[in-house]
């Protein structure tokens, strides 16, 4: 093999990766003109440069996929605000949030985020009710969802658990993520104690970081059983609350996989699943705060 | 902090303009365009709660990023195991270096070949990349990013980036001017 002094690889294989270099425009000025004098000298390099040269062509004239309108505008609507609407818009039925319970939107909450309570379909929220809040509501949503079918796939045997976890996924992907929302635990709890009877604790724990606003219920194994959902930062946490009979006590496990944080343990009167996508530390940072201040 | 006025402006500078590669890329990391879809939405809606998050820097890559990540996360929930043969990277890596130890191509097909290769033939050929040479390729030829770029999404050094991508490469010339 020929030594060159142009303090290029001398290796075939070094000598190939800089001829790709070249080509993606990763070489300086002086590296570039030294793998240029190369290829000139060598037909089988220059055969190799005109062979990437060729698939890069044909790599630029694959058809891209098309961004279809209906996707665009379900996006653009997670950025609109009242002053920037997608055109799209005009088309649209404009449901504007008739707020069952305009007064229970606590201050914090409040401040223009509206959300529609009952269209059913996040498809269909206009550009008003579907924001910053909404949109990490959903986000929670999905990453419950995935995080409850992992625990349904290691849970497969534990029947309990399964039907926690299908009927959670179910009614975080069907139902409206959030049934009132407040910050304020002396409307959370009433509220989910006259739906259905039950109220787990629901400190308020804005002082740590983890305010509360809202809760939800879902159905469990035909049963009704509450969620209470809080917020930490750009992160929301899903804390389902099971009603226990006579059940045991047991410390909080990690059940996390796959990006998602899902903490569970019973205090004896309710067991309860925490789901978020924060890292763990700060999962059970919250987890260890709630238990402190429920008891 | 930024008002929430500021961020749904910055939303619609930093993610609308690459929806296209977006969807490209989890078009190629899921198989096909209609769980593409459902993936950049998904990707989006994350993007969106972390755009205060968003420190400047290249926009794509860093929407690309969260394409790909929600891609896999997207994917492990929706996709038998079996379907996810992601492989041992390591010996992937070495497969793609032993690879180039061979003398580069002395033999290989025509450039013109390649050039005429039709659309269907190479993105067969695309889809049949090993997953780690395939999400390179696509980063670089379809995306545009660049080494670095690519090196920091997947989080591995610049080198694996070249080596995986010559290989990607190699593998789709000899793919395509096997045909005739």
């Amino acid at each position: 093999m020929t030594n060159h002094d142009d303090g290029l690889p001398n290796d075939p294989e070094g000598m190939r990766l800089m001829i790709h270099a070249l080509i993606d425009g990763e070489l300086d000025a002086a590296a570039a003109l030294a793998v240029e004098r190369r290829i000139a000298a060598d037909p089988a390099l220059a055969a190799e440069h005109a062979r990437i040269i060729a698939l890069q062509g044909a790599l630029g004239r694959l058809p891209r996929p098309n961004v279809s309108d209906a996707l665009r505008a379900r996006i653009a609507a997670l950025g609109a605000t009242g002053t920037a609407r997608p055109a799209q818009d005009e088309a649209e039925p404009q449901r504007d949030s008739p707020s069952a319970q305009p007064g229970l939107i606590a201050a914090s909450v409040g401040g223009g985020r509206r959300r529609d309570a009952r269209t059913g379909s996040s498809r269909t929220f206009g550009p008003f009710d579907w924001r910053a809040l909404a949109a990490s509501i959903m986000i929670s949503a999905v990453l419950a969802s995935g995080a409850t079918q992992w625990v349904m796939v290691n849970y497969a045997s534990d029947g309990l658990a399964a039907a926690v976890a299908s009927g959670h996924r179910r009614s975080l992907l069907a139902a409206s993520p959030i049934d009132i929302v407040s910050s304020d635990r002396h409307t959370v709890k009433p509220w989910l104690d006259a739906r259905i009877g039950v109220s787990p604790p629901s400190p308020d724990l804005a002082q740590d970081g983890y305010a509360l606003i809202g809760g939800r219920v879902e159905v469990i194994s035909g049963r009704p059983v509450p969620a209470l959902v809080y917020r930490h930062r750009e992160h929301l946490i899903t804390l389902v609350a099971e009603p226990q009979q006579g059940g045991g006590i047991a410390k909080p496990a990690d059940l996390s996989s796959g990006g998602f944080s899902l903490v569970h343990w019973r205090d004896g009167a309710f067991s309860y699943w925490a789901i978020s996508d924060m890292e763990r530390p700060e999962l059970d940072d919250f987890v260890a705060r709630f238990r402190k201040a429920a008891v | 902090m930024l008002s929430e006025k500021a961020l749904a402006e910055r939303f619609g500078e930093v993610v609308l303009p690459h929806l296209g590669d977006a969807l490209a890329l989890a078009r190629w990391l899921t198989g096909n365009a209609t769980d593409a879809e459902d993936v950049v939405q998904e990707a989006c809606v994350k993007a969106h709660a972390g755009i205060s998050g968003y420190a400047g820097g290249n926009a794509r890559a860093w929407l690309l990023t969260i394409v790909r990540n929600t891609a896999y996360t997207w994917m492990s929930r929706n996709r038998p195991r079996g379907m996810l043969a992601v492989g041992d990277l390591g010996d992937l890596d070495e497969m793609a270096a032993a690879h180039g130890t061979s003398p580069p191509d002395e033999d290989g097909p025509e450039a013109s070949l390649i050039a005429r290769a039709d659309t269907a033939a190479l993105e067969a050929a695309i889809a049949a990349l090993p997953q780690p040479f395939r999400e390179t390729l696509v980063l670089r030829d379809i995306n545009g990013l660049s080494y670095r770029e690519i090196a920091a999404m997947l989080d591995v050094p610049m080198g694996t980036v070249m080596s995986r991508l010559a290989r990607a490469r190699g593998l789709l010339v000899s793919e395509l001017g096997r045909a005739p």
